[in-house]
């Protein structure tokens, strides 16, 4: 499998949040209490998560990082552990082998939960949501791995940078922006883009766009043709679509709609490349991307 | 006796390479005769009748009809001198009792042809000869077995009729010799699952169809008396072979039934109606059944 | 009134209703568009926002959703008098678990090169529905030259569920993504956005069709039995062949078009028939109409019951599906 799959499977977990429905809790990312064993610094780490996975190295605990999920693939260590199974499919024997004495484990996976807490292994529960929430989810994985300084540091680097895109492009006119994160290639089915809550709309927001999908209650939803034409965006940013074709076949799929304003404008983007998608630490450096290529005069 | 309408030469058939179903099967049906093709389960006796139905050709030997050898004649020509009435009819929709009877007619009917009045009428009419006229508009998955079978033989008399195509082809009676073609109904097993009632209903209905129309009749069966009642000619099926073939009161006889069913019985002839009756007393010491 | 009135008769009422539906459907939708507008041809097509969404987003959804309900429930009825089953539905016989299988092999290994303007998926699950019959078809075929039904079904039930078993583990293989993918498109979607992935299906439910209308006196035949058909004059095998073959063929199609979307193939024949009766001479093409509609109709529901969401159709067409069996059931108590 190729590299480019954790920004897909960055977008899984968006969707797979969106599609269990209820789980929309846009508050900070919660965790145990922690048992009285792990009051010390843990020592043994797992991540399931790929973006936790990416904070825990970000912040200096990735030496006690023992096992990492299928699809973690940042940084390049990460690789070096051992896969212990991804979010359908944890592999619990092998996590429990490891003999871990924290693991990060994401708010759906209640049965792997249960695993844990009847193994008395402490849990670090994560679940994606708004932007403000990782670098709380930061500060709150440094407190519980034992990494308070360095969280610190790295949390209000990422706040500050994302306040510098913000400074930039302050004032500007918003386009209407549609965030697609999944379609079908050459075609126009299948079109996946960001809803009103979520960590994409939050970036887009702090890129100075406005998303057409604003009003839409939900993380993700299915943008028809006929959606796509009504809410007449004037960008469209793509992440995460398929790499494997070439650019300009995938791009042609949007000429069949030349109504929308970013088609005849051809404000057509595609933003590859990992990490767009991941709500772990290089989410500012995503942002400023994004904002780049919604306000191109700020950045000169 | 007027002239064979349908004769099997040395026949042979199998359904697959391991054992003959039918072995040197030599048989003659006469015009307006009323056959019965008589014996016990696995004798051959529906392979037979599929055989003289045209629907299974043989391995070896050849069966023809009103002289002319089955394979060579057209499917169309087959469907509407010959029409087969299936043991039982279980429908998985719901056709009324009316289109079961016109679905007789599609043999004559040209390719996109859809059925007029005449047609219908001839379909009606089939219905009135078994007495099942007032049933048309029922559906014929409600009907009684005795009914769906007259309905089935009704449709099988507008699949045979064919003076609404052919106006001068045929006529029925002492007029036989004018005939270029026969009709012929078979049927297997007409009484297998039904009451005693029914079972004399479609004796009758048979007989009389025989006598008014001169319509040629191959019943096969298990059932001695039945055949014993109806029938005025017997072919015995022994394990594929024909064990003998003739007139009914020679057919019936104490060592030829012996031989083919393994049974000892009694032969007497009814008072009432005139007809031999066969009582099974006791299975035979030689038995061959298995 | 004669049975030709009446054929007459079916033709003209289901075939109105069929034309009706899909005249109306593009009229309603999620968007309000201003019709004077979509029709004036002053105005550039490339600028035209409600020309796009009539000509573009939403004719041709009706157009994919006429062609492939008018297949499905059309080929639903073929099987039925095949099988003489009305429970068999066109995906009895494993056509539709091909075309998954296609499918989601497409999705899963990112297959992006598609042919000539048509992506991977539809061709890949096209070939998969083609494989699937293919399999079954010579796993049918019996010694004597002839398909026996018995085997036809049994046939067609293991290679469902060996497809499902490999569907499955394909799914198991693929990350997350392409598994919500997969199963969104086992959803059922007619959002095509173009006419080319319609004219790539025309042909073969045309052919399908075309086989279709040579067989309604014989499935009437050959519903009752074998034995009766060939009596009757019926090329037993020949018509077997031609139905299961030209009922794959436009089922295949069908899915690989607008994904597998069910009940169709079961719903809309047992309605008919209990409006027309069992004369497949009046239910094929009444049931081929009345398919048309009930999935234009179903697919207006899916795109503005919950708007902006859209409710894949498939879902639509269960939802109804699931009660009106219930309510047969009952009925027939």
């Amino acid at each position: 499998m190729a590299a480019h799959k954790t920004p897909l499977i960055a977008s899984v977990l968006l969707l797979a949040a969106c599609l269990c429905g209820a789980q929309l809790k846009l508050g900070p990312a919660y965790h145990l209490a922690p048992t009285a064993r792990a009051q010390t610094r843990p020592q043994r780490i797992v991540s399931i998560v790929p973006s936790v996975t990416e904070m825990l190295f970000a912040i200096g605990a990735g030496p006690r990082v023992v096992g990492v999920g299928n699809f973690d693939t940042y940084p390049p260590e990460a690789l070096t552990r051992p896969k212990v199974g991804g979010l359908i499919d944890p592999d619990i024997e092998r996590i429990i082998a490891l003999k871990p004495d924290l693991v990060v484990v994401y708010g759906t996976q209640s049965d792997l939960r249960t695993q844990m807490e009847r193994a008395h292994i402490p849990v670090f529960l994560y679940q994606h949501a708004g932007l403000a929430d990782i670098t709380t989810t930061i500060r709150e994985l440094g407190s519980r791995a034992g990494n308070l300084k360095e969280s610190a540091e790295l949390a209000n680097q990422i706040e500050a940078d994302i306040a510098e895109v913000r400074k930039r492009v302050a004032g500007r006119p918003p386009p209407r922006t549609l965030l697609v994160f999944g379609r079908d290639a050459e075609t126009l089915r299948g079109i996946y883009a960001s809803g009103g809550i979520g960590f994409l709309h939050d970036m887009l927001e702090a890129a100075g766009g406005v998303n057409v999908f604003a009003d839409v209650k939900r993380q993700s939803i299915q943008a028809t043709s006929e959606l796509a034409v009504a809410r007449a965006p004037e960008v469209i940013v793509e992440i995460g679509v398929d790499t494997a074709s070439s650019k300009a076949r995938n791009l042609d799929a949007w000429k069949a709609l030349p109504s929308i304003p970013a088609v005849r404008s051809t404000r057509i983007y595609q933003l590859r490349g990992d990490g767009m998608m991941n709500p772990g630490p290089r989410i500012s450096a995503s942002v400023r991307r994004l904002a780049e290529v919604l306000h191109p005069q700020a950045f000169k | 006796m007027s002239d064979p309408c349908l004769t099997v030469e040395r026949a042979s058939f199998a359904y697959d390479a391991k054992a003959l179903v039918l072995s040197d099967v030599t048989a003659s049906v006469s015009r307006g005769a009323l056959v019965g093709i008589l014996g016990p389960n696995g004798s051959g006796k529906t392979t037979l009748l599929r055989l003289l139905a045209g629907l299974v050709s043989p391995l070896e030997g050849r069966v023809l009809l009103d002289g002319t050898d089955m394979r060579t004649l057209r499917r169309r020509d087959l469907s509407t001198r010959m029409a087969l009435v299936p043991q039982e009819t279980q429908l998985a929709f719901e056709y009324t009792v009316l289109e079961m009877a016109v679905m007789g007619r599609y043999p004559h009917l040209g390719a996109f042809e859809i059925e007029g009045p005449d047609e219908i009428e001839v379909a009606r009419d089939a219905l009135r000869q078994t007495g099942t006229l007032h049933l048309e508009s029922r559906w014929f998955n409600t009907l009684s077995g005795g009914e769906k079978q007259r309905v089935v033989i009704a449709s099988a008399l507008a699949q045979l009729e064919r003076r609404l195509r052919e106006p001068f082809s045929s006529e029925s009676g002492e007029e036989g010799s004018r005939n270029r073609f026969s009709e012929i109904l078979l049927l297997d097993e007409p009484t297998a699952s039904l009451d005693l009632a029914y079972q004399l209903e479609i004796r009758s209905v048979l007989a009389r169809l025989n006598e008014s129309r001169g319509l040629t009749v191959v019943v096969s069966t298990h059932d001695l008396n039945f055949a014993a009642g109806l029938c005025r000619e017997l072919i015995l099926l022994d394990r594929g072979r024909v064990l003998a073939a003739g007139l009914t009161d020679s057919m019936l006889e104490g060592t030829l039934i012996r031989k083919l069913y393994g049974v000892e019985v009694d032969i007497t002839t009814n008072p009432r109606t005139g007809r031999p009756t066969v009582v099974p007393v006791a299975r035979a010491p030689d038995a061959h059944l298995s | 009134m004669t049975i030709g009135r009446k054929i007459a008769a079916t033709y003209l009422v289901f075939g109105l209703g069929a034309v009706v539906t899909c005249l109306l459907a593009p009229l309603v939708g999620s968007t309000t568009i201003d019709f004077r507008r979509v029709f004036d041809a002053s105005v550039p097509f490339a600028e035209n926002a409600d020309a796009q969404i009539f000509f573009v987003a939403r004719l041709p959804r009706v157009l994919a959703g006429a062609l492939v309900g008018s297949a499905l429930a059309a080929s639903g009825v073929v099987l039925q008098a095949l099988l003489r089953n009305p429970l068999a539905t066109p995906f009895t016989l494993g056509v539709s678990a091909g075309a998954a299988l296609g499918a989601m092999l497409a999705l899963t290994l990112e297959l992006s090169s598609g042919i000539a303007g048509f992506s991977a998926v539809p061709i890949a699950s096209f070939a998969g529905s083609l494989g699937a019959v293919g399999i079954v078809y010579s796993l049918a075929r019996v010694r004597h030259r002839g398909l026996s039904t018995n085997v036809l079904l049994l046939a067609g039930v293991t290679l469902n569920s060996f497809f499902s078993a490999l569907i499955l583990f394909v799914q198991f293989l693929s990350d997350f993504t392409q598994t919500f993918r997969t199963v969104r498109w086992l959803m059922g979607d007619l959002d095509v956005s173009s006419y080319a992935p319609l004219v790539a299906a025309a042909p073969p439910i045309a052919l399908s069709f075309g086989a279709f209308a040579m067989l309604p006196r014989s499935m009437n035949l050959l519903s009752i039995s074998d034995e009766s058909a060939a009596s009757r004059g019926v090329d037993v095998h020949r018509t077997q062949r031609l139905a299961f073959l030209s009922a794959s063929l436009a089922t295949g199609a069908a899915v690989s078009l607008g994904g597998p979307v069910g009940f169709i193939g079961i719903v809309v024949p047992h309605l008919v028939r209990l409006l027309v009766g069992a004369d497949h001479r009046m239910v094929l093409p009444a049931s081929a109409f009345g398919g048309a509609a009930f999935l234009v109709a179903c697919d207006t529901v899916s795109r503005s019951a919950l708007a902006p969401l859209e409710v894949p159709v498939g879902v639509v067409t269960a939802l109804i599906g699931g009660p009106f069996f219930l309510w047969l059931l009952i009925r027939h108590r």
